[in-house]
């Protein structure tokens, strides 16, 4: 293990250089340019063996790992917001044809009107394509989160696409202090669990023409398949820290949830902002806790519900809107807690394309939270945080 | 040497019980290539007849691996292919991206041309049906001019993209034209295309008698009726040199080729001459 | 939430598997007669054929389980050894009879 001052981008380049990935491909696109320009470096240095498809669109970018993945081997791609959006349909067919495709995504708002700055939004469009959606609150957790991706992905009972969620610029491009493991380590950790599909010797016609007497039952297995992507990540999480002594609680983490009557639920890196509010307001005697959600697909309802039990009040922070209807995350935790429609929740969206969201937000969102919830106000479906003027 | 009839192995790799229309120009030239490539091929197709026609369910007619893909992609998806077998160290399979006309020159044409770019190993065949046969016959990018279509009913106001010149400008590897009516001669460049490294791109004409408006029974015969009249030409290109590879035994006149299409009804030949792309 | 049947993980089917006999010959307008007195045995048919429907050897063979009557085989044939027979005459609702 050696300690390295790297950027988003670099700890996603060096987990992949560890998983060992065989076929990448990718398209620039800013923020994400710099995980497949950090591979490319790693190839060319001769520290990695892989083949880098230098694709000329996103879309061809996830549409020849596809390929690859077909043919047994380790796969890997970066990318973001329009470039995501531009891989939407093949999105759907990895998943629909349970390749274990590992996927950086460096969120970025989508245009119009066009920015470059953080927002979940881009993954949150494609919260039904099927792929397992983890986010990360730093730059060691985008390491670690990779690695667990390629375990969790390829696991027989999973055999599902994975991406792996961290912001432009807040994650992609500051630099902080991560363990980097040794190779030995990561290797004994992470099994290769690969099957070729596409095989000369035992030929198949792939995603033949497929009419109403077995899509559903392929969907079915291939929900039922996210859904044990739960338990898995549970086991991932274990084998993780057992190797490497770092637990990040596998599908949500909690912090300081004990005694908690507000919990605060948030993803990526709102979470260490948050847990800065939570300190300070613990401090000022509020009894106030963390819940910060890795997993988003499949949402982990049973362990947020045991989360929460005991919590008052909910207060979801979303750096996402899906337009109509509010934050995705505030939508799951509700559907969540359905069954206690005691417990309100409050939801604000915050921090969409890059706006700041420092410690003081949060804090201000936690007294207003509590100061709609003592006047006796129902929650609005959604409320929108930090507006000019 | 595939290009002797008598010679050419009978193994099916496209076996009959596929959902092809009776007399599928697309069939034939599937059948007449997977006899030159052999079972150590692995083909990729976008979406079109021929990657729907082979299977449905849990029945196939491919007898190699084959993987129906989206679209735009089929070049990509060839690519990844390739890049996969490579790594493992496996060097004599080949890598297909078989896409009709629209799979090629449209829709997938970004994919096609960044893969020729790269010098991806692959070989990437059109099969060129000059329409949108799969969702019911509309005018694509290689329909030729004045052809009657389902969204051209009027016929096709613009000509036919010259997209050999195209991808002769990727300055591939190998490029080939065939026809479905000269199967010697496909055979033969679909086995040297085999033998070489790098891009390779093949593009049969493979008429549609939906399409054309013709008899099914003449499919074949229309395909030969192109090379005779000089509007499709035989030929392979090898480092840019351009090389004539089957002379029709006899000429005829365009109009003989043009005229009896019925996509082409009510038009006068030199009209239809006027808009063809050479 | 239970069901029957096994699929496989990544949806495909396993080569071989076509059925081998179409429903072609339900709706197959015509078949292919093949006069092996006129035929040279050239196996242009067999290459023509959309459906791989015609075999070769000593004779030339047309198995009517797939075989569409889309009648390339006989249009091709250079020694015109083949041609096309209606599958119902007097009766159009009459499939023809036994292959």
């Amino acid at each position: 293990m050696i300690r390295q001052l790297l950027n988003g981008n670099e700890a996603a380049a060096a987990a992949a250089r560890l998983a060992k990935i065989e076929v990448m491909a990718a398209y620039p696109i800013t923020p994400a340019s710099g995980v497949m320009e950090g591979l490319s470096r790693h190839i060319a240095a001769g520290e990695l063996r892989c083949n880098f498809i230098r694709v000329e669109s996103d879309h061809s970018a996830l549409a020849s790992l596809i390929g690859a993945a077909l043919c047994g081997v380790r796969t890997f791609s970066a990318t973001n917001s329009q470039g995501l959006a531009y891989m939407s349909e093949l999105l759907y067919h990895a998943s629909g044809l349970r390749l274990p495709v590992v996927m950086a995504v460096v969120n970025r708002a989508l245009s119009a009107p066009h920015s470059r700055f953080p927002e979940h939004g881009d993954a949150m469009a494609q919260e039904a394509s099927g792929w397992i959606q983890l986010y990360c609150e730093n730059n060691q957790e985008v390491l670690d989160t990779l690695l667990q991706a390629f375990y969790l992905a390829e696991d027989e009972q999973v055999s599902l696409p994975a991406m792996v969620n961290y912001e432009s610029y807040i994650q992609s491009h500051t630099r902080e202090v991560v363990e980097v493991p040794a190779q030995e380590e990561v290797d004994a950790f992470l099994p290769r669990r690969l099957q070729a599909w596409l095989d000369v010797e035992h030929p198949r016609g792939i995603n033949v023409v497929t009419g109403p007497e077995l899509y559903m039952d392929y969907k079915y297995a291939q929900d039922e398949a996210l859904q044990r992507a739960l338990a898995v990540c549970g086991q991932v999480n274990e084998a993780f820290a057992a190797r490497f002594g770092r637990d990040w609680g596998g599908a949500a983490e909690g912090y300081r949830l004990e005694g908690a009557e507000l919990a605060m639920v948030t993803m990526g890196s709102m979470a260490a902002t948050a847990r800065m509010a939570v300190d300070q307001l613990r401090d000022e005697g509020q009894k106030v806790g963390l819940l910060k959600v890795r997993l988003f697909r499949p949402f982990p309802a049973p362990r947020i519900l045991r989360m929460l039990v005991g919590v008052q009040t909910v207060l979801v922070i979303d750096r996402n809107i899906i337009y109509g209807s509010g934050g995705a995350l505030a939508r799951e935790v509700r559907s969540v807690l359905s069954h206690q429609s005691d417990t309100p929740v409050y939801s604000f969206i915050a921090g969409l394309g890059g706006r700041e969201v420092g410690t003081g937000d949060l804090v201000k969102m936690y007294h207003d939270a509590r100061q709609a919830q003592a006047s006796g106000k129902k929650p609005a479906p959604y409320a929108w945080y930090g507006l000019t003027g | 040497m595939a290009n002797n009839l008598q010679t050419t192995p009978e193994e099916e790799l496209f076996t009959g019980g596929h959902g092809g229309c009776r007399g599928c120009g697309a069939a034939i030239a599937t059948r007449q290539a997977l006899k030159a490539l052999g079972s150590r091929t692995m083909v990729v197709i976008p979406a079109s007849c021929m990657a729907t026609i082979g299977g449905s369910g849990l029945t196939t007619a491919w007898e190699v691996p084959f993987y129906h893909t989206l679209f735009e992609c089929s070049a990509a998806v060839a690519s990844g292919i390739r890049a996969a077998l490579d790594i493992r160290g496996i060097g004599d399979i080949a890598a297909i991206s078989w896409a009709g006309d629209a799979g090629t020159a449209d829709i997938g044409f970004q994919s096609l041309s960044g893969a020729a770019e790269r010098g991806e190993d692959i070989i990437h065949v059109c099969y060129d049906n000059e329409a949108y046969m799969n969702t019911g016959g509309q005018a694509g990018g290689l329909t030729p001019g004045l052809a009657r279509t389902t969204d051209t009913p009027s016929g096709k106001p613009t000509r036919k993209k010259d997209l050999l010149a195209i991808m002769a400008a990727h300055q591939p590897a190998y490029l080939a034209t065939a026809s479905v009516a000269y199967p010697e001669d496909l055979m033969a460049k679909f086995q040297k295309a085999r033998e070489i490294k790098g891009f390779r791109y093949i593009h049969i004409l493979a008429p549609c008698y939906r399409g054309w408006k013709i008899p099914a029974a003449r499919t074949v015969e229309f395909a030969r009726l192109a090379v005779e009249s000089g509007l499709w030409e035989l030929y392979e290109m090898v480092d840019g040199q351009k090389k004539i590879t089957c002379r029709p035994e006899r000429r005829i006149p365009a109009g003989d080729y043009l005229r009896p299409q019925g996509r082409f009804q009510g038009f006068a030949e030199e009209e239809i001459l006027a808009l063809y792309h050479n | 939430m239970s069901k029957s049947l096994t699929l496989p993980r990544t949806p495909s089917a396993e080569a071989g598997t076509m059925a081998r006999s179409s429903l072609a010959r339900v709706w197959r307008e015509q078949r292919p007669l093949v006069k092996m007195d006129l035929c040279n045995l050239c196996g242009r048919c067999l290459f023509y054929c959309p459906e791989g429907a015609l075999a070769g050897g000593r004779e030339i063979l047309a198995n009517l389980d797939f075989c569409k009557g889309c009648g390339i085989c006989a249009n091709e044939c250079p020694a015109r050894a083949i041609v096309m027979q209606p599958e119902y005459t007097k009766d159009p609702g009459l499939i023809g009879g036994d292959e």
